[in-house]
């Protein structure tokens, strides 16, 4: 067992912040107070992200066949670590090569990988995720937006919301429903955004401009050649996504970088010297740090080539403790950050505020970890 | 980086389970405060476990193992001082090893008797003595803590120094702490979890009300957390690591030291149930060292100045 990153692994993490370091502007953290899918910084990641892809960045731990540098799981993590403490200058791109690639290429028809996965590794396009609705989100099987297959083509009726990115995505990875059975009535489509009958409504978030929608579909009719897989296949293309991003976003990673940065704050000011925000600071410290030490053991299960299963909403979970923990050691010792003083540490707080409800709600990920990594007796449904 | 077991780790590591078979159950009938046993110790030094950190290929991170496997035991082995601060003072000191911070000698000192190594750490630096008879107190005899415990009467008027520094020696402290917690926790949640699973109330098994198993889970989470922070920081020797250790380790077992006992009702109140071999012990270690808040303000020394 080895804690220290190799001296290729460290080169690697070097290369990413030299590269950081040249291409970002020099009011980047003001500028990344937009939020990662405001109008401002989804423009700007489509340049950033295709000068990624011209120096081999972009998705070098994609496979080789697959046009990637085939680097390792560890190289994944770094790229993703040094990435999301920049304040994520990919914008909402970091999704595509992160799962939507690798489960268009493991699933994609032919024509679907051709017209897709280009704009993808050239970094100039941006997908959402139509997957929570109204009556759908931690019970996702439960989604009702209807698509019927008529003439050979899919008509689409229904609403999706709290939609990240749905206001300048060019394409939905979207959710449908297309029998009553649970989870092998849901079927993905590929659905371009400027279809007619499609309608985004941005929703005014806490967590900066452009993040949350509400999207309807109105007769949105697509060819049936969109459909990912075959009919109810979604479910099982969607574990296969999160086996791909399992850990989802390395929050303790910037949750740590603040925590530093507010540290610096009092230290600044002569006020880092009493007994009760040294122990409250070390506490978060110790949080991010726990967090860290058991998602790279998740990390390691992938480098080994085993399955990742229910252990990594363990390690999700640590991280929504250390989020929550920074986020409410920033505010109680260093209020003014949040109000003008440090626009990197209110970037960190509206994007930290999130941890525990996107991609899997905390709870459950704790239900998770009592069915699956404790094997408790389940609940009655 | 690379964080999984080599070989030699899970060897030895399956080793222990095979020698610690026979003591891996409370024996029948037997409701004590806190279970020993000669035996096992003997058997664990001749077989070389609590020397493993010296060892070629093996080092801290495998005496960290070693220690968390053996702080599942229901049977209280002083196994973290030996494995993991003795090779830094003096791999030759007599057992058991009792550790001490100077000036703070009046408390329960886990392992004390007679022959017993005493090494106190502080100002003066590191020195150690042996205890003789007249040196120490006993306990009263339904002391709570699960583990064996006396008191110091005095201190030798001399005492060995060692060369080794004072810091180093808290650091390696505290991390052999959240090794010997991060096993007791293990052991304990698989207890609690056990009980709950087969204990029925309402027509169906505690375990399937959503109020305990997340409590169960956060516990699972925080348990996690203090194994990986023990081993990071038996791998690294990094100062701010071996505190965050410890302090994570403290948190959690004042935790689950009162989840653990509260989910089994009454059954947690008995000595029939052996909940109280891990979470007693447990409850001593939330003391060590001065506590959570010295263990915070030690990181944070080593992570900010």
């Amino acid at each position: 067992m080895d804690f220290a990153w190799t001296d290729e692994q460290q080169a690697f993490r070097q290369k990413l912040k030299d590269f950081l370091a040249e291409n970002l502007p020099d009011d980047w953290e003001k500028f990344s107070e937009h939020g990662p899918a405001s109008p401002a910084l989804t423009k700007f990641a489509r340049e950033f992200c295709a000068k990624l892809a011209e120096n081999g960045m972009l998705f070098p731990h994609w496979p080789v066949e697959m046009g990637g540098e085939g680097l390792g799981p560890w190289e994944q993590q770094i790229l993703a670590e040094e990435m999301w403490i920049a304040g994520e200058p990919r914008g909402g791109q970091y999704m595509n090569v992160n799962w939507i690639g690798p489960t268009l290429e493991k699933y994609g028809s032919e024509e679907q990988k051709t017209r897709y996965l280009k704009p993808i590794t050239d970094g100039a396009t941006l997908w959402c995720q139509g997957f929570s609705e109204p009556d759908a989100g931690s019970d996702l099987a439960s989604l009702r937006t209807r698509a019927e297959l008529s003439d050979g083509n899919y008509v689409i009726n229904g609403q999706k919301i709290w939609t990240s990115y749905a206001g300048l995505a060019d394409t939905c990875f979207l959710l449908t429903r297309t029998s009553d059975d649970r989870k092998r009535g849901i079927t993905i489509l590929l659905v371009p955004m400027d279809t007619p009958g499609i309608t985004v409504r941005q929703i005014p978030s806490l967590i900066g401009e452009g993040d949350i929608h509400e999207v309807f579909f109105d007769d949105v009719t697509v060819p049936e050649s969109a459909r990912l897989g075959e009919e109810g296949q979604a479910w099982e293309i969607i574990a296969y996504s999160l086996r791909n991003e399992r850990l989802g976003i390395p929050r303790f990673y910037l949750a740590r970088a603040a925590l530093d940065r507010a540290v610096a704050m009092l230290q600044e000011r002569n006020d880092f010297s009493g007994e009760i925000v040294r122990a409250e600071a070390s506490r978060c410290a110790a949080l991010c740090e726990a967090a860290r030490t058991a998602s790279y053991a998740i990390v390691q299960k992938r480098v080994d080539g085993l399955q990742v299963g229910s252990e990594s909403s363990s390690a999700r979970f640590a991280t929504v403790m250390c989020e929550r923990a920074v986020c409410e050691f920033v505010v109680e010792f260093v209020p003014e950050a949040l109000a003008g003083a440090s626009p990197y540490l209110k970037m960190h707080h509206q994007r930290g505020i999130v941890a525990g409800v996107a991609a899997g709600a905390a709870e459950i990920q704790l239900n998770i970890i009592a069915s699956e990594v404790l094997e408790l007796p389940r609940e009655p449904r | 980086m690379q964080l999984s077991l080599n070989e030699d780790q899970t060897q030895i590591l399956d080793f222990i389970d095979s020698l610690s078979k026979p003591y891996s159950t409370v024996p029948m009938h037997d409701t004590s405060l806190a279970l020993t046993s000669e035996e096992l110790d003997r058997e664990l030094v001749e077989n070389g476990f609590l020397d493993v950190m010296a060892m070629e290929e093996l080092g801290a991170v495998t005496a960290a193992l070693v220690v968390e496997k053996l702080a599942r035991l229901p049977f209280a082995i002083e196994a973290a001082a030996s494995a993991l601060v003795r090779p830094i003072i003096d791999p030759e000191l007599p057992r058991p090893l009792c550790l001490v911070e100077e000036g703070k000698t009046a408390g329960p000192i886990r392992f004390l008797r007679p022959g017993a190594t005493v090494v106190v750490v502080g100002e003066s630096g590191v020195r150690s003595f042996t205890a003789d008879e007249g040196m120490i107190a006993a306990a009263q005899d339904d002391t709570l803590y699960a583990y064996p415990v006396a008191f110091l009467k005095d201190l030798p008027a001399e005492l060995r120094s060692h060369d080794v520094s004072a810091e180093d020696v808290l650091r390696q402290w505290r991390t052999a702490l959240a090794a010997e917690a991060a096993g007791q926790l293990a052991a304990a949640l698989e207890s609690v979890k056990t009980y709950v699973s087969e204990r029925k109330q309402f027509g169906r098994p505690l375990a399937t009300f959503q109020a305990l198993r997340h409590r169960l889970a956060e516990a699972q989470v925080a348990t996690n957390g203090v194994y990986w922070m023990a081993l990071k920081a038996a791998g690294t020797g990094d100062a701010g690591d071996a505190a965050m250790a410890a302090l994570l380790a403290q948190e959690a077992a004042k935790r689950v030291g009162y989840d653990y006992h509260q989910l089994m009702g009454a059954m947690g109140m008995t000595l029939e149930h052996p909940m109280h071999l891990w979470t007693y012990r447990l409850k001593l270690l939330t003391a060590e060292l001065g506590g959570r808040g010295r263990h915070a303000l030690a990181a944070a020394d080593a992570l900010w100045n």
